[in-house]
Order: structure tokens, then C-alpha cells, then sequence
């Protein structure tokens, strides 16, 4: 029986520890991830999650933040950090023998202290970001979204905040949001690479354990997903933006694979979509794509054009979502698919730094993370009829919600 | 360990391949030295057509049957059309590197061009045009690169409207009948498979492949001029860009010129970052960068910002620039050669950075160059080397462009 690469440790404070043990690879990938994100956010303090992540470059109790910015770029790290609707993780990816040293510096940000004055010109910079944001038709279109189709909900406002928002934050508010969200209780630290597990558990125990825990992890409310049409009009962009939202299976449901599947069906790369809609010369950007969560997750069908012609896009897309719905996909599409992801897997098993991201996912997610096998025994398991169980569940050719951005006031 | 091979084969290309027996996937790029620079002026978007088109119709598949063959061996593939070159990429399972190979010479040596496929090419191109103004960096980009690089290797692949429409199918077939011959052919390869048996097949599958007399291998001249330009644009953020002379690849003072570009932008703790960014908190993005064509470099500065803060963020942008001869210290240095180092052995876990890097160099230096080679040359660098480079190279002669909708009140700064 072939040994498992994985080593999972929990500290006495709750901090879990997921390693995945590469002899193969030269170098190490490590990341902090806390399980928080603008979900968690109440509406006045909106954007904090990410701001926290940007303070978290900015100095900590023993390094100020050119410290911590030489100390990550002295390792040679390939090094970022990224806020979602429900999780912050920061990440680095170094030569193999440096790894205890990009752990330490990971750990220590993990404890930021939040320099007034830095907080002040992070904010600035913040502000920047969020202009920037509203340059990019899919970002607006994005946040547009998520805003309708979750109404009511946290995961209705946007990732960045609000400018007043962000300009109205506090420090203390962003204290007090840390002091809460950033236990270890509800930390994971993830490794991957050429490492040897009993030592990264050691230096683990001595950064991280004396962290004080909480009350583990906050109960979070599934949304509802909304059904209707709303429109807005941005008079600078050239381009109309259409999106058909739909409800879908979480990260975690027994369908998660074959709601991949059928996306890549319908509008990945050599997909219906990319044939009947980019080759048929009505739009160069039309695709389906999945965006789910532990709790939640939606089917999205989105494709860009002119403004005067929208409409035979959306007329298009609507006749494939149709179409998929109506007839089983066939067998040569699933197979295809299948190919594709066994490949991408192998990709993804030579590189640590690909192998931390996924590995945060399924611990997060599921609990524990799961073996390339284990991954493709799932991606084996869709078959014809359980895309087709997917598209009875969870269906695709009637209302959702149908978001359009653009300079057109277009459908009134 | 890697052991790689590099030879012209005798149907004309020229092979470079890295085999790395512990591998479980296999890489390969063909990579035609011809590129947007050799279009004909009149019809300037037409080697992108070709690339888009040339595997949606051949002797014996239409463009969804070639598709669904690559499909079949879980192939991920995707080719591109750059100023010098257009590529073709393509990674597997090792298992199906000959399949790949057999697909590969089928659409690059075969092609029909359907007339209905490069209607469609030319309609896409066009809206992609359109979609441009919509992504800022992008059109920064485009606006950019036609105004430092000039009329060969300023353009843009996907030309420009009224060129566009006089692209026709001849001229698509006649373009990949000109510049697709094995002559134009760099091959790479990396990860597990056998160097002697994938140039057999090489050998077998390109064999009478149009001319195998060596062509496009000397690139064009950059000739720089300083100028100023301003777009305007309505947007929230104002885009900056400022461009100077650098050197080429092929320079020996390449090495000095990304361990500088490292200083000024190669992680949090470099220049324009802790300056513009975390010290002012004027942008979110900030960059420097090269951009290098065959015998010619330039170095680049990039931000955006909230337009009041434009004239403040350019100041410091050269401001930075000019501090680095000022007051560069060692412990810079070696921290950016610490840092390229490490990512240059960390990117050597990834089978198609590899295969990429041979190609690099076989377009570029025309061998292999040896990983360790590389590391040597980058290690060399010292602070006084790179005094000296930014004494030979001073900014003295800009070109910036600014789009948004502000106008630049620093003219006077170009060209002093």
C-alpha cells in the first residue's frame, strides 16, 4: 500500500497543519491561510478583510514592513497574498532548503501590529485599487453580480470595499476584526514540497503555539440566490457585458466534479461556446464558468460584445444552455474532459507552489486534502448521466439572474 | 538531472531538448522565427489570422476534429504571434508526445484555411479592437509599444481596423506558405521522453517542409526617440509610461540590466515599490520592466494612479531611477541576485518553463545556455557594474505616454 504524502498535525491551540511531503521538486511552497474574508465582514467595516492582508506586509512586532519586504525578497520567494469572499492566504515559494525561513517570516506576519501611520497610507493605496477596479468592465460587471444576485446577504459587497467604507476604517476597528478572525483556531497552515514534516511540525509549534485560540469558527448563513435582471449603464466602457447567473452545487457537493465538467462542456477551451458562439463570429469573449464556496455556488454564463450586438450573444448563449440541458452531452465530450484534467493534474503535481493552493482548498473545504489519485478517481467518477443529474438539479435554461454592464441601458 | 541536446536537424530545424527523465509530463514549442514585424505593412494583423486559423482546417481533420484529437490525449495547447516569432505550445503526458508531435505536424505543415474560418479570424480581431479600449493596461500597451518601437516592431498583432479588412484567405495561405518552413523552425522539448527517438520523428514528420536554409534569425533595429504623447481617456486612473534605452539579450551587460531592473521592481522590498508605493501610497501598481527584441532592449516604467497624483508619481518614478547611481549600497545587490537565483531554481521544477527557456535561447543566442551558465553571469553583477551601466545608459532621452484624462504638466522633463 503506497504511503500517503500527507502529514496532518493539529497544535494544543487549534492551529491545523497540513503538509504534503514532493521528494521529487528542489523547492518549497508555504502559506497562512485564514478563514476569513468579506463575508465575514459586517456592512460598515467592508473592505477590511483585505485591507488586513495589505497590513499584513506592513510590519510586525519584530520587523517593520521594509524588514518584512527584504526578508521575502532576500529568500528569493515567490511570495503574494489574496483576499476572497470567504478566506485570506498568504503564500511563498522558495528554494527547498529556505523553507523554515519563509514559514518564519509567514508566521510572524500572521501577528501584524498595525502601524498607525502605515495604516494611514496603506488606506491611500487601497484607494488606488479600488479606482483602478472600476477601469475593468469584469471587475464592475463581477461585483454587479454578486450585489444583485446575493441581495441582503454579505456576499453582496465587494471584496475591496467601499471608498467610503475603506476611508471611514479605523485601526481599532481592524484590531478588533484581527483579535477575532486571525486565531489559530481558525488558521491552517499548508506546506508543500521537499520538506521533512516532524521538523516543519517543530517550527510550527515554536512560532505559532503560543497563539491563543478563540471559539473556533463563526457559523456562516447560506445565501439565497436571487433570480431577476438588472442593468448598469458605464457610459465610458465601449463594450456591453452580459452575465446569466444560475444557483449551483457548493465546493463540496457530490456534483462539484461533474458542474466542472459540464462548464467545460459548455464553455471552457474546445467547448460548445468556443464553436457555436467565438467561431460563429458573434463574440471573441463568451464562457461558462463556476464560482463556488463551502455553502453556496453559481453556474455563470458570461460573454462580451459590441453594444448593438448583445443581443444575438445572449441569444446565442441561451440556445446552448438550452441545448445542454435538453440532450445528454456525449460521451466523446466527457471523455475529453476527463484528458484534459489528467494532464493539468500532472502539471499541477510537479509544482509546490500549485499543490499549496490546492491543498488549502480541500483542507478548508473538506477537511483534508486529497491525493492526485483521490482527485482523479473523482474527475473517473462523471459520466454522462451525472452532468445530466447536474443540469436536473440544479438547471440552466430558465430565469436566473441576468446581469448587463455597458454604456447601453439595455434591457430596460 | 537533465541532459540536453542541441542540433540543426537535417530537415532544417533547429533542435534544442532537455530530457529529465524523472518528469511525468513532457513539454514541446515550435517556435517559427517570423513574426508581426513581417507583414506586409498594407495588411499588418495578418500573422495573427494565420495563427488563429492555421489549425481550423488541414488534409485530414476540420478545425473541431483537430481540436478533439489534441483533446483525445488530454493535450493542453496554445500558440501565440509576437513581434519576431509566432509559437506553438503543447504539454503532455509523456506517453502521448508522439501523438502531439503527429497533430502538431499536421496543422503547422497542412493547413487549408477555410474561407468561412478566416472571415471569422478577421471579424473576432476586429472586435477584439474594440474590446481594447475597455482594458486600459492593454491599450496603454498597444499605444505604447507603436510609439517606442516604431513602425516594425511597434505593432500590434491585431492590426489595425482598415487593414484588417483587406486581409483575404490568399494572403492568409500565401503568409504561411512564405514564412512556415522549417528554416523558420526552432524546436524545444523538455521532461521525459527519449532525445533520439523525438528526433527521428522530428526528422520523419518535417522532412521536405518548405525551405531548410536558416532564415529569420536577425532581428530588427530599435531605432529610440525621445517623445511625449497623451491620450485622453475618460477613466478613473491615469496610466504612465516612460521608456529609455536598455540593452539586448544578447548584451553582455544583460546580466547588469536585470539585476537593475530587480532593484527597481523586483519584489516588496525594491525601489519603486517601498517609494511610490509603500512610502507615498500614490499606486496600487508599479513596475519596471525590459522588453527585448533580437539585438535591442528597453527599459520601461509603468504606474496608474488617481489623475491629480499623475505629475507626482512620474517625478518619483524618475526620481528612483536616478537614486540608484546615487546611493545603491552592496547589500541591495546581493539581496536582488539572492532573490532572480532563487526563482530561477524554483522555476526549474516546472517542466514548461524549460522548455520555454531553450526556446528563449535558441531565438536569442543560438545554444543552449546552461542554467548554472546563467546563475554565473546573474552572480557576477556588482554594485560598481551597475553604477557603470547606468553611467553608459543614462535616462537622458524619454519616451513617456500617459493615457487618462490628464495631461501631463511635466513635458519639460523629456529629453533634458
Amino acid at each position: 500500500m503506497a504511503t500517503s504524502p500527507y502529514t496532518i498535525h493539529t497544535l494544543k491551540n487549534g492551529l491545523l497543519i497540513a503538509i504534503e511531503k514532493m521528494p521529487d521538486v528542489r523547492s518549497a511552497a508555504a502559506g497562512f491561510l485564514a478563514r476569513t474574508g468579506a463575508r465575514d465582514e459586517t456592512p460598515d467595516l467592508a473592505g477590511v478583510s483585505h485591507f488586513l492582508e495589505h497590513m499584513c506586509f506592513k510590519g510586525t512586532g519584530k520587523r517593520d514592513w521594509r524588514e518584512v519586504a527584504i526578508t521575502f525578497d532576500r529568500l528569493g520567494s515567490t511570495y503574494n497574498a489574496f483576499t476572497s469572499e470567504d478566506r485570506t492566504f498568504y503564500f511563498g515559494w522558495v528554494p527547498h532548503e529556505r523553507i523554515n525561513d519563509q514559514i518564519e517570516l509567514l508566521a510572524d506576519m500572521m501577528r501584524p501590529a498595525l502601524p498607525p501611520d502605515e495604516f494611514d497610507t496603506e488606506k491611500k493605496v487601497i484607494l488606488e485599487e479600488i479606482a483602478m477596479s472600476k477601469d475593468s468592465i469584469d471587475h464592475v460587471a463581477f461585483d454587479f453580480l454578486l450585489e444583485r444576485v446575493y441581495e441582503g446577504h454579505s456576499l453582496a459587497w465587494p471584496i475591496l470595499g467601499y471608498t467610503e467604507t475603506v476611508g471611514a476604517l479605523t485601526r481599532d476597528q481592524m484590531n478588533a476584526y484581527m483579535n477575532e478572525h486571525y486565531a489559530p483556531d481558525r488558521m491552517v497552515l499548508v506546506v508543500a514540497g521537499n520538506v521533512d514534516p516532524p521538523r516543519i511540525i517543530d517550527l510550527a509549534e515554536r512560532l505559532c503555539g503560543s497563539w491563543k485560540r478563540s471559539g473556533g469558527m463563526h457559523a456562516r448563513v447560506a445565501p439565497t440566490t436571487r433570480t431577476g435582471s438588472a442593468t448598469q449603464v458605464v457610459d465610458r466602457f465601449q463594450q456591453q457585458l452580459v452575465a446569466l447567473t444560475f444557483a449551483a452545487p457548493c465546493a463540496t457537493d457530490p456534483l462539484h466534479e461533474s458542474a466542472e465538467a459540464a462548464m467545460s462542456i459548455l464553455g471552457g477551451s474546445n467547448s460548445r461556446f468556443y464553436w457555436n458562439i467565438v467561431q460563429a463570429g458573434i463574440s471573441p469573449h463568451a464562457n461558462s464558468f463556476r464560482f463556488d464556496m463551502g455553502d453556496c455556488g453559481l453556474t455563470i454564463l458570461s460573454g462580451q460584445a459590441e453594444p448593438d450586438r448583445i443581443e444575438p450573444l445572449l441569444e446565442a448563449m441561451k440556445r446552448e444552455a438550452a441545448a445542454i440541458s435538453r440532450d445528454k452531452v456525449s460521451a466523446d465530450e466527457v471523455e475529453r474532459v476527463k484528458n484534459k484534467r489528467r494532464t493539468s493534474l500532472a502539471v499541477e503535481a510537479e509544482s509546490p507552489y500549485h499543490r499549496l493552493t490546492q491543498i488549502m482548498d480541500d483542507v478548508d473545504y473538506r477537511g483534508a486534502p486529497r491525493t492526485v489519485d483521490e482527485r482523479l478517481a473523482a474527475v473517473d467518477a462523471v459520466t454522462r448521466d451525472s452532468i445530466a443529474t447536474f443540469f436536473e438539479k440544479y438547471p440552466i435554461d430558465r430565469e436566473g439572474y441576468l446581469i448587463s454592464v455597458g454604456p447601453r441601458d439595455w434591457p430596460a | 538531472m537533465e541532459k540536453v541536446t542541441h542540433k540543426t536537424l537535417a530537415c532544417g530545424i533547429e533542435l534544442a531538448c532537455a530530457e529529465i527523465p524523472d518528469r511525468r509530463i513532457a513539454a514541446i514549442e515550435f517556435r517559427l522565427c517570423s513574426g508581426i514585424a513581417d507583414e506586409p505593412p498594407a495588411l499588418l494583423g495578418l500573422a495573427h489570422v494565420v495563427q488563429e486559423t492555421i489549425d481550423l482546417g488541414t488534409a485530414h481533420y476540420d478545425g473541431r476534429g483537430l481540436s478533439d484529437a489534441f483533446d483525445a490525449i488530454g493535450a493542453s495547447h496554445t500558440g501565440w504571434t509576437a513581434r519576431e516569432s509566432t509559437g506553438y505550445r503543447c504539454v503532455v503526458l509523456p506517453e502521448f508526445l508522439d501523438r502531439a508531435i503527429e497533430l502538431h505536424t499536421e496543422y503547422l505543415c497542412t493547413p487549408t484555411f477555410p474561407d468561412d474560418s478566416v472571415e471569422v479570424a478577421i471579424e473576432l480581431a476586429q472586435q477584439e479592437i474594440t474590446a481594447l479600449q475597455d482594458d486600459p493596461q492593454g491599450l496603454c500597451d498597444k499605444l505604447f509599444s507603436a510609439q517606442v518601437f516604431g513602425p516594425l516592431l511597434g505593432r500590434h498583432a491585431l492590426g489595425e481596423p482598415e487593414t484588417l479588412e483587406r486581409i483575404t484567405r490568399d494572403d492568409v495561405a500565401a503568409h504561411w506558405k512564405n514564412h512556415y518552413h522549417t528554416g523558420r523552425m526552432i524546436v524545444t522539448a523538455a521532461g521525459g521522453f527519449d532525445a533520439k527517438k523525438l528526433i527521428d520523428l522530428l526528422e520523419k514528420r518535417f522532412a521536405g517542409f518548405g525551405s531548410a536554409a536558416p532564415a529569420g534569425r536577425n532581428g530588427y533595429r530599435v531605432a529610440f526617440e525621445p517623445r511625449q504623447t497623451h491620450h485622453p481617456k475618460d477613466l478613473a486612473q491615469e496610466h504612465v509610461a516612460i521608456a529609455f534605452p536598455g540593452v539586448s539579450v544578447e548584451d553582455a551587460s544583460f546580466p547588469v540590466q536585470r539585476v537593475l531592473i530587480a532593484i527597481l521592481s523586483g519584489g516588496m522590498s525594491s525601489r519603486l515599490f517601498t517609494e511610490v508605493r509603500e512610502k507615498q501610497g500614490l499606486v496600487y501598481w508599479v513596475a519596471a520592466w525590459s522588453e527585448t527584441p533580437r539585438g535591442s532592449g528597453v527599459l520601461f516604467l509603468g504606474a496608474s494612479t488617481t489623475p491629480e497624483r499623475c505629475d507626482k508619481t512620474f517625478d518619483t518614478l524618475l526620481r528612483e531611477v536616478d537614486r540608484v547611481s546615487e546611493d545603491l549600497t552592496d547589500d541591495e545587490v546581493e539581496r536582488s541576485i539572492s532573490g532572480l537565483v532563487a526563482k530561477m531554481r524554483t522555476q526549474g521544477d516546472l517542466t514548461r518553463s524549460r522548455c520555454s527557456e531553450l526556446a528563449d535561447d535558441l531565438f536569442h543566442h543560438r545554444r543552449p545556455i546552461p542554467p548554472e551558465e546563467k546563475i554565473a553571469r546573474i552572480e557576477a553583477v556588482t554594485t560598481e557594474r551597475i553604477r557603470q551601466f547606468l553611467a553608459d545608459h543614462p535616462r537622458d532621452r524619454l519616451n513617456v505616454l500617459t493615457l487618462g484624462p490628464r495631461v501631463l504638466e511635466r513635458a519639460a522633463a523629456v529629453g533634458r
